[in-house]
């Protein structure tokens, strides 16, 4: 993997804050910008501290700073005029959007969204990770978060990219990690796909979601703009996508004349025609943020499992599931961070169950990453299984 | 000598100096503010030790801090210095069934030792709103309470022993796992309480309480608060003592509704819950009792139905406080003037006068509270853009407190007096104060201890 980032690269950037030495960020000299983001979103916050107990990453670091009141604090302090500095990278950066502190606070703050409004107006005054830039410069220029050169499409054949219905009611959206990553994944979602008239985008590229939650919002206005015209070319009314990342980008960021649907939606709105025979086998589904809590996807991969074999559900669901640590840039920010909360997230699986599936490429990779004995699978996997 | 790296050698990597994680902990729930110069997340008794003593020698300032949900400024550092994070101790070190009692670190959150106990059938009872957050030794620290010390008491009721760093370092105990003790001054309640500022708790022995078999909830309702007041002073008298007894007053009761329209309330009125414990009978006998003694003055009385029915209105209730920006996201609750407490006869004329301040100063408010105790929580809310309501804001509240006062009540019931209420301890107590600041300056002679806090 030439272009993640080197652990040891990424290291300095997970220390605390007094030992960056300065040069780990491209702070734009002498380029001073008034801080902007909504204040009347920071001041919902009360400090009550409800947040404090839900935060996984403040879970693994345990200081203020990386819990959802210490940012709201620091951004509040920026909004009250103090400069933008590297300083504040360490608890801003390392926030994975997951959702869970909007879910419990009694005052009705969103900080997700205010998080992500600080890190584009932080973006604006130059101050930003050596990670972010990295990722930056990778959709920008490659238009993938990976940098990858190769086709995004390198999954089909010659004849089998030749013959894509130019025109189409559906697009699968692939992304870049079903692209570049799970290239498998790509080819059995577009397997189960096909027989409902289903095209690819001749020039896909990323979803712009990396760059939403780290900021770069005039970036991601172009690459969207990029995707919505091939997306005007094939004339679909109906995008799908498997990645939960991609799918809150397109539904909440792009223009809402976009029909957006994940991949377990359309599942299970299509059991019947989709012919599943049962598997003797229990499961357990972890519940993506950016699915699940932030689009109250909940029902449907759940439909689809049972529809196939037993589900045994993890210890905390739905809204109250834990981040699997890979959202919000923090993954390749601060990948110690986003391990550990791998790794509990993987001690709430129940016992007795074959696999652990989810809908998101960036959490089967992140809890695969964490090891442990079960086996994670995406849930296009267990279908396929179920059709085979 | 360079503080920072004598810090350093007794925390290593668990100090920052750092800007922006110092903001973070320049505050708590309240509105105090006041930035360290140093924090540092200790692991053990020993290394507080070192640190309190690098401190003494020095006199620096320190401040224990446990979740920072405090309402008063007590976490706050107001006079800079070392913030002591003692979050990240918090061990459950032992859960003695046989002596009734848990040994704990103080960074133990109340909910995580009470998750400990249920599968050994017991409890420990004091339970803030904020139970899924604050810490042990923040309750021991500020007393703090909640809904069910009606019947079950406060922290100070339940804290056998303490292991305390004193203000040169010196590590003592100050009880035993005894249950009882005629044996010099009681150390342990002098600690209780103190905000920090005579020691640093660093172990607890506390007791504990078999979960009652059941729980009853009586929700009923009255067309004023006033009444719903006089109706807490009938059911008293007459000899019902609920596990709780809360007041919703009209506009928490709308927040609520608000937060979780499920939730099976009534639709109007000032809303009055009690709880009731025990064995099922007896917990049914007393729903009996209270609904007798209710009925001429409700407008409803319905007794929930379902363990989840209960459950959720306790759940809403515990974030109540924050809730009101969903009513109306303009709006902010500030705590200030939060905490007052009344004698039980005084509350219909406590419910009053709150309401008159709410009106004179033109600041719409919540009332809400544990009125079984005398203890109401007047959540004042306002634009915290605008100027002029922040100004009305402490005005306001000031008042609340005088009104307490003259009452024969207190400024704080549970939340504790930190910086926030600091001036009106000499009100409040007269004479008294200067026993309190003897026993200071006894036991921390150079003032280090958690300085500018209790009107020391």
């Amino acid at each position: 993997m030439k272009n993640e980032v080197k652990k040891d690269e990424v290291k300095k950037e997970t220390r605390r804050a007094e030992e960056l030495k300065g040069n780990e960020t491209c702070e734009k000299k002498g380029k001073e910008l008034p801080f902007e983001v909504d204040r009347r979103s920071v001041y919902k916050c009360v400090q009550c501290g409800t947040c404090r107990s839900v935060c996984p990453v403040f879970d693994v670091v345990g200081w203020e700073s990386a819990n959802t009141r210490g940012r709201m604090l620091i951004i509040k302090s920026l909004l009250e005029g103090r400069p933008p500095s590297a300083d504040v990278l360490p608890s801003l950066a390392s926030c994975t959007t997951c959702g869970i502190c909007a879910a419990k606070c009694p005052a009705g703050a969103n900080p997700p969204e205010v998080v992500e409004a600080a890190r584009a107006q932080l973006v604006k005054c130059g101050v930003i990770t050596e990670a972010q830039e990295k990722l930056k410069t990778a959709v920008t220029t490659s238009g993938n978060s990976f940098g990858e050169t190769k086709s995004r499409l390198h999954w089909l054949s010659d004849n089998e990219r030749s013959k894509l219905p130019e025109k189409a009611d559906y697009v699968y959206f692939v992304g870049c990690f079903d692209s570049y990553r799970y290239p498998e994944f790509a080819k059995k979602t577009f397997e189960v796909l096909q027989q409902f008239g289903v095209t690819l985008l001749p020039d896909e590229q990323c979803c712009a979601s990396p760059l939403l939650r780290t900021g770069f919002r005039e970036d991601a206005a172009k690459i969207m703009e990029h995707n919505l015209e091939q997306i005007r070319k094939v004339g679909a009314h109906t995008i799908i996508t498997g990645c939960a990342g991609c799918y809150t980008t397109l539904k909440n960021n792009y223009p809402e004349e976009l029909r957006v649907i994940s991949l377990p939606e359309f599942l299970a709105e299509h059991l019947e025609e989709l012919n599943l025979k049962r598997l003797d086998l229990t499961v357990a589904y972890h519940d993506p943020c950016h699915l699940g809590r932030h689009n109250k996807v909940y029902d449907a991969p759940r439909k689809v499992i049972q529809a196939i074999c037993t589900l045994k559900e993890m210890k905390n669901i739905k809204e109250n599931s834990r981040c699997c640590g890979g959202g919000g840039g923090v993954r390749i920010g601060y990948p110690d961070i986003s391990l550990e909360l791998a790794k509990k997230r993987i001690e709430d699986v129940p016992e007795g169950v074959d696999y652990l599936v989810t809908s998101c490429p960036l959490c089967v990779r992140n809890l695969r990453d964490a090891g442990g004995d079960i086996e994670i699978i995406d849930i296009v996997e267990l279908v396929v299984m179920a059709m085979e | 000598m360079d503080i920072t790296e004598e810090l350093r050698k007794i925390v290593g990597e668990r100090l920052s100096v750092s800007p922006s994680e110092l903001y973070c902990y320049s505050s708590d729930a309240s509105q105090v503010k006041g930035m360290p110069d140093f924090v540092v997340r200790p692991k053990s008794t020993d290394e507080v030790s070192r640190i309190v003593r690098l401190a003494y020698e020095n006199e620096i300032p320190v401040t224990a801090r446990g979740a920072g949900t405090g309402l008063a400024g007590g976490a706050v550092p107001v006079s800079g210095g070392i913030v002591l994070d003692m979050s990240g101790m918090n061990r459950i070190l032992e859960i003695d069934i046989d002596n009734i009692q848990v040994v704990v670190e103080p960074g133990v959150i109340q909910d995580a030792l009470n998750n400990a106990l249920k599968s050994y059938g017991f409890f420990f009872p004091p339970n803030p709103g904020s139970s899924a957050m604050c810490t042990l030794g923040g309750m021991i620290a500020y007393n703090a309470s909640g809904m069910r010390c009606v019947k079950y008491g406060t922290t100070r009721n339940y804290v056998r022993d303490l292991e305390v760093v004193l203000a040169d370092g010196t590590v003592i105990h100050t009880g035993s796992k005894m249950l009882k003790s005629a044996a010099g001054y009681d150390l342990t309640q002098l600690i209780v309480g103190s905000e920090g500022t005579l020691g640093i708790v660093t172990k607890a022995i506390l007791k504990i309480a078999p979960l009652p078999k059941t729980r009853k909830l009586v929700i009923t309702s009255f067309r004023s608060a006033e009444i719903a007041g006089e109706a807490v002073v009938k059911t008293f008298s007459s000899g019902v003592t609920p596990s709780a007894c809360e007041i919703l007053d009209r506009v928490s009761l709308q927040v609520l509704k608000r937060y979780d329209p499920k939730l099976v309330l009534p639709s109007e009125g000032d809303v009055i819950l009690f709880e009731v414990d025990g064995t099922e009978n007896s917990a049914r006998e007393a729903a009996e009792q209270i609904i007798e003694v209710c009925s001429p003055l409700a407008i409803s009385i319905k007794l929930a139905e379902s363990v989840k029915e209960m459950a959720d209105i306790w759940a809403a209730r515990k974030l109540v406080g924050a809730a009101v920006s969903r009513l109306d996201p303009t709006k902010s609750r500030i705590y200030v003037g939060e905490d007052v407490g009344v004698p039980i006869k005084k509350i219909p004329e406590l419910l009053r006068k709150a309401q008159e301040i709410s009106e004179k100063f033109n600041l719409p408010a919540m009332k809400y509270g544990h009125i079984g105790d005398g203890n109401l929580h007047l959540a004042l809310f306002i634009d915290v853009l605008n100027k002029d309501e922040w100004d009305r804001l402490y005005r306001a509240a000031d008042l609340i407190h005088r009104t307490a006062i003259e009452l024969g009540g207190t400024v704080s019931s549970e939340h504790g007096v930190g910086a926030a209420r600091a001036e009106y301890m000499e009100v409040q107590w007269g004479p008294a104060i200067e026993v309190m600041r003897a026993i200071k300056k006894a036991l921390d002679p150079k003032g280090i201890l958690n300085p500018g806090k209790l009107g020391l």
